[in-house]
């Protein structure tokens, strides 16, 4: 078959919703990168400034300008492939050309490396292959689960095999039923958004049905860039219709008939699992104009990122998703009255989508249950690391944080102990010490001056030199700073040079001033979340390894 | 910063909705943010990303307030004001992180200091560096942004090392002049202002209208015409004038340093351009200095040459040519069209020269095209 032209490409994609990244990525496959040409196609095609389009292409890490482009392999370097050969394994490809890449969200099966629509999963050149993503390991307690509860079945991946397990039942009543019924069913759960910030969700769906305005949209941000975190990937892999039942729930509530997967790069196959899902779906009448024949009509478009930790941001999701330069956004006015197009819009987490399909279905009692004491429901925790058995474990709110590093994931390696684990990815920072006696529920994480946020775990033993890891973890915000605020692109870069010892004072008093000073500017005055959680990295290597630092500090001078 | 939208506070008065503002319950009017309410009421609030003439931005994050019921400070350009909130723009701990930003800003620059004929905001980080005793040499390290050296251009300087990202340039010409020609490339500290694929400027969509260099706030980018006249001796002096160019009208402030002109920067409170210039108002002025003007009159002699004479001789024969056309083919034979590099008072004469002169209307401009 002949490759298509511009024209071809520009005609296939112009008059789709949220047309530039996939445009783009239609370029990009094409060619294996984007030349000058097809910038200026896409900029004559959609009638976007080349000026802006250059720029906007640029701020994208995996968008290759040149060859060889896609065909050239990229490493994950994130911290705990870094531990398990990644940084090796680089080097090994550096011939193929490869390059380095953020942490790629297969932290339970170390060492991704992209090749083109591929990942592959490996330590060595010899043994890099390409193979699933691993299941979550059942946990040892059998807790009842939520969003996992159904997730090991066979075939639940396929349509027929989630309506086997009892999926787009709760979809089935909901839309018998009127949008208020489930609004009152979610918001009674006790669900609150999963991606970190713990908005509740029924509020957040109704403050959508009552914006004024519309069309009306359902953003499922599956942008999971934090370091660390890989749960959504092993539930859109796992169990895809979960999440499209979970934003037909959102779409019905809210009075939305469009939704958007906004899906990371490092992710290709969930792309393909999705697209199928979608395409099974919308056969079966399950999406479509017509869902379930209730008359409601609802929609799901996939549109891939191209490598930017900041397009996890919901604001800088959505000018992601239009196709602007994606810089966060002023709050207020929040997305659910000014989000896609400026218009109403709902933007859930995978986790939380697919924990509200199960919601529809068991119902608020049953959701909040699940939760230990006063916590309603679960949390997805991506645990990696220094572990004998990582993977993604679902606890309820409440559970101890030691039980699920020595009982669930079966502690360190022989002979070794726990010496501290970061949260929230690595947005929390660490806690170490007798604050590992923590519960897995934000008011208690928040009382240790941490966060659990979208709860990616890393653990790292006794051997681990924590100002590499502090260093490695300010690397990665600073690579991630979208620029578009002083305190965070300064801030960052500032913090990763003192870590490095490349530049700063090399006297103690001077050093500490001048990490705290922005640490407090950062956290008070940045942007968004980014800039304002990168210094709980240093504030927590100071707290916890003060004669480390004091020793970096010395080495200096 | 004069400000083309100054509501009145009689306006304010007029409305029921209040804040209260370092104590005081001050009136707003609706879609007032906090910024533009606190530099009504003469609260010195600092900023760099800010031009009242662009959207908020909320970049530098130097103007966050603190608003009573928000965990943390917030960027008062980019937050509309409401009933009942309650607003302090100083404190301690306010004046503490603006000084920390302005080090961290100052840190990633070549120099704070530029020449004020760089462009007309460019003294604003030197002018808060000097407010916040800045100049500590605190949180160095690399420095941001490259220098465009190979861009030549003879009007626009492109000394991205001085640049702190504020995106004024590329909102300004998207916002204002509507060309879309700069942008961002990359991101966080390795961000860059660009044109597209890295190209020159004359390669690129911009039209040379010089907002960016007026709305830098560092000089980083600049009137490399004005900036001939560094060393020229004398203070910078503004004289207000409108542009002669076209019938737009566009208010100027013509440079001078003693005698000579050494560069035009547009008025942010001109009524008909707010701040706006094209390409011939901002940079088109070295015919009023230039050595070939002519500076006596010039008579053709019976010898076919110009010489030069006198005013009297020359407006002798100026007027006997004149009125012999006027005898010989009617008063409609005689049209004047007024040049848009003459000032205003050379255009005015020439009407009222031809009207009152001759009894006729055939007068023009060459900028009413």
């Amino acid at each position: 078959m002949p490759l298509p032209t511009d024209d071809d490409l520009v005609a296939r994609w112009k008059d789709e919703p949220a047309p530039l990244l996939p445009l783009l990525h239609a370029f990009h496959d094409r060619d294996g990168h984007l030349s000058d040409d097809a910038l200026r196609a896409v900029s004559a095609g959609l009638r976007v400034p080349l000026a802006d389009l250059y720029g906007t292409v640029t701020f994208y890490h995996h968008f290759a300008r040149f060859p060889p482009g896609t065909s050239a392999p990229r490493v994950c370097t994130g911290q705990v492939c870094r531990f398990q050969g990644g940084l090796e394994l680089l080097e090994a490809l550096r011939k193929d050309g490869a390059t380095p890449m953020p942490c790629a969200g297969r932290c339970d099966d170390a060492v991704p490396v992209l090749e083109g629509h591929t990942v592959k999963v490996g330590r060595t050149c010899e043994t890099l292959e390409a193979r699933s993503s691993p299941l979550p390991p059942p946990n040892p307690d059998g807790l009842e689960e939520c969003v996992f509860a159904a997730i090991r079945e066979p075939g639940r991946a396929t349509l027929e095999g989630y309506r086997a397990t009892g999926g787009y039942e709760g979809l089935a009543a909901a839309v018998a039923g009127a949008p208020e019924t489930l609004l009152t069913t979610i918001t009674d759960s006790g669900l609150a958004g999963r991606g970190g910030a713990g908005f509740p969700t029924g509020v957040k769906w109704r403050a959508v049905r009552d914006a004024a305005g519309g069309p009306k949209t359902v953003v499922c941000n599956a942008d999971e860039g934090e370091p660390g975190c890989f749960k959504d990937r092993a539930i859109m892999d796992h169990d895809p219709h979960a999440v499209l039942e979970g934003m037909a729930l959102a779409g019905y509530a809210s009075g939305a008939h469009v939704g958007f997967v906004y899906l990371r790069y490092e992710y290709p196959e969930t792309a393909a699992v999705l697209e199928r899902a979608i395409r099974e779906a919308e056969e079966a009448g399950v999406l479509g104009d017509d869902v379930l024949r209730s008359g409601f009509a609802f929609r799901v478009h996939v549109r891939r990122g191209a490598g930017a930790y900041i397009c996890g941001e919901e604001g800088s999701l959505l000018n992601s998703l239009e196709g602007k330069h994606p810089f966060p956004r002023e709050r207020p006015p929040f997305p659910v009255t000014h989000g896609y197009d400026d218009l109403p819009t709902v933007v859930n987490n995978v986790e939380t989508l697919a924990s509200a399909a199960q919601i529809a279905r068991r119902g608020a009692d049953w959701y909040r249950g699940l939760g230990l004491g006063e916590h309603a429901g679960t949390k997805v925790i991506s645990l990696s690391g220094d572990v004998l058995r990582p993977g993604n474990y679902e606890v309820p709110f409440g559970f101890p944080l030691r039980t699920l590093l020595h009982d669930w994931a079966g502690g360190p390696g022989e002979g070794r102990t726990i010496q501290a684990v970061t949260m929230a990815g690595i947005s929390g920072g660490f806690l170490a010490g007798d604050d590992l006696d923590v519960t897995l529920d934000e008011p208690a994480v928040r009382a240790k001056g941490s966060m659990l946020g979208a709860a990616g775990i890393m653990v790292f033993d006794d051997t681990r030199d924590m100002l590499e890891v502090a260093h490695a973890c300010m690397e990665f915000f600073a690579h991630e700073s979208c620029g578009k605020c002083f305190p965070c692109r300064i801030g960052t870069q500032r913090l990763t040079e003192r870590l490095a010892g490349a530049a700063g004072p090399d006297a103690l008093d001077g050093w500490s001033g001048e990490v705290r000073d922005i640490g407090a500017v950062m956290k008070a005055t940045s942007a968004c979340g980014l800039g304002m959680a990168a210094p709980l990295v240093t504030e927590s290597l100071m707290r916890y390894w003060p004669e480390r630092v004091a020793e970096h500090v010395e080495s200096l001078s | 910063m004069t400000t083309h939208d100054h509501r009145t506070a009689e306006d304010a008065e007029a409305l029921t909705a209040r804040l209260t503002l370092d104590g005081v319950e001050v009136p707003f009017a609706p879609g007032e943010t906090l910024l533009e309410v606190s530099r009504r009421h003469r609260k010195d609030v600092p900023t760099l990303c800010y031009d009242p003439r662009l959207d908020p931005f909320g970049g530098c994050r130097l103007c966050v307030v603190e608003l009573e019921g928000s965990r943390n400070p917030v960027a008062s350009c980019a937050r509309a004001a409401e009933d009942g909130m309650v607003v302090r723009t100083t404190s301690e701990t306010l004046e503490g992180y603006r000084k920390t930003l302005v080090e961290m800003v100052c840190s990633e620059n070549r120099q704070v200091d530029v020449d004020p004929l760089s462009g007309y905001a460019s003294q604003e980080l030197r002018e808060l560096a000097d407010r916040y005793e800045a100049r500590t040499g605190r949180f160095e390290g690399k420095r941001s942004g490259r220098s465009k050296q190979d861009d030549d251009n003879p009007f626009i300087l492109r000394d991205y090392d001085q640049c702190i990202s504020c995106y004024r340039c590329v909102r300004v010409c998207a916002e204002q002049e509507g060309d879309y020609a700069i942008s961002v490339k990359g991101r966080g500290f390795d961000t860059q202002i660009t044109v597209e694929f890295d190209g020159l400027l004359k390669d690129s969509a911009c039209t040379f209208c010089g907002q960016c260099v007026q709305t830098c706030p560092t000089g980083a980018l600049a009137d490399r015409k004005a900036l001939r006249h560094v060393d020229t001796p004398g203070e910078i002096e503004k004289t207000r004038t409108i542009c002669t160019y076209c019938g737009v009208g566009c208010s100027v402030d013509v440079l001078t340093k003693g005698d000579t002109m050494v560069g035009v920067q547009p008025a942010m409170d001109g009524p008909a351009n707010v701040g706006a210039l094209c390409i011939k108002g901002q940079f088109a002025y070295d015919f009023v200095q230039h050595e070939e003007r002519l500076k006596t009159p010039l008579v053709r002699g019976d010898d076919g040459e110009l010489h030069p004479t006198t005013w009297e001789v020359a407006l002798d024969k100026a007027a006997e040519g004149f009125v012999k056309a006027r005898d010989e083919h009617g008063r409609h034979s005689i049209y004047a069209i007024a040049s848009g590099r003459a000032p205003h008072e050379a255009a005015y004469t020439t009407q009222k020269f031809i009207r009152a002169g001759f009894w006729s209307n055939h007068v023009d401009n060459c900028s009413r095209a």
